[in-house]
């Protein structure tokens, strides 16, 4: 039934976070979450009590809502949503002569 | 899945929160560095409590007793709630910074519940640890009546604190990891001295 609701498969987000919790705690309460295969958390950012995190979940099934609110639970505020895919599948982004 | 089995879980879980808190916020030195001066104060204070009733002639226990509970009590309250003023005011402003920073509400987020927990046990360990170190002190006093001779618990309610003060110093040594009986003498040398200058204040009754 859920595979025919377009499940959400990839998910990358932009999120400014204060630096305690740290990204070790957090990747791993992501990842603890149900329907979540991996997790990837990337700072390319960094200041004094706070850094820019990209992060990267994969799953069979993810749940926006739940990732969402550990996130903001641990001190995170999710700036933007870079990437979603969804479906039976993964699929990704394809380069056109116009890119 | 029944209460019996939830309850160590809970336990487990809240000593977990505690634990991931004190990482957030940081709680564990300031309460250990209240710990050792709050106590070190309510020996001291207890000292000065009993040299008082000593020289001013008071043979009664349960004088002693009055007034050294109602000290304990004053500075009890004294350090729980300086603490919980002083305390709250930096982690509130520490917050606010942060909150400012990140463009975001934490308060109800796990940094907010940390810095709460952080206000609390500090507080908890500023009151409780001048109250109980005093109380210690008291103790020959309780037992007056099995003593018999008030001359002896005043000696004994003396020997405590002084014993009570090179613990608190080998405390503090362990901490520094430096040696125990060399902080346990610096403490002990402290309460001697109050000791001595009440002996030697020139004040009669």
């Amino acid at each position: 039934m859920k595979e025919t609701m377009g499940n959400l498969r990839r998910l990358v987000l932009d999120v400014l976070k204060p630096l305690d919790p740290s990204i070790v705690e957090l990747v791993q309460l992501l990842a603890d979450l149900e329907g979540v295969d991996g997790v990837n958390i990337s700072i390319y950012e960094i200041d004094r009590r706070v850094e820019n995190a990209k992060v990267t979940i994969e799953g069979h099934d993810l749940r926006y809502d739940e990732i969402a609110s550990v996130i903001e639970e641990n001190g995170g505020a999710i700036h933007s949503i870079d990437e979603v895919a969804a479906g039976r599948v993964l699929i990704e982004d394809v380069i056109t002569p116009q890119d | 899945m029944g209460n019996s089995d939830d309850r160590p879980g809970r336990f487990t879980q809240s000593i977990n929160n505690i634990r991931e808190y004190e990482r957030i916020a940081g709680f564990l030195q300031i309460a250990r560095r209240a710990l050792a001066n709050n106590a070190f104060d309510g020996v001291l204070t207890m000292i000065g409590v009993l040299m008082g009733n000593y020289l001013g002639g008071v043979d009664r226990a349960s004088t002693v007793i009055r007034i050294g509970i109602a000290t304990s009590v004053s500075i009890g309250i004294s350090g729980l709630w300086g603490a919980y003023l002083a305390e709250s005011a930096e982690r509130k402003r520490d917050l606010t910074e942060l909150e400012r920073i990140a463009l975001t509400d934490l308060s109800k987020t796990k940094i907010g519940r940390a810095s709460r927990v952080a206000v609390v046990i500090v507080s908890l360990v500023d009151g409780t640890s001048p109250l109980v170190s005093s109380l210690i002190v008291l103790i020959p006093f309780f037992f007056a009546s099995l003593i018999g001779n008030i001359m002896i618990s005043y000696v004994l309610s003396l020997i405590v604190a002084l014993i009570s003060l090179f613990g608190l110093g080998m405390f503090l040594g362990h901490i520094s990891g430096r040696s125990l009986v060399g902080y346990g003498l610096r403490t002990i040398v402290a309460g001697i001295v109050a000791i001595m200058i009440n002996v030697l204040l020139p004040l009669e009754p």
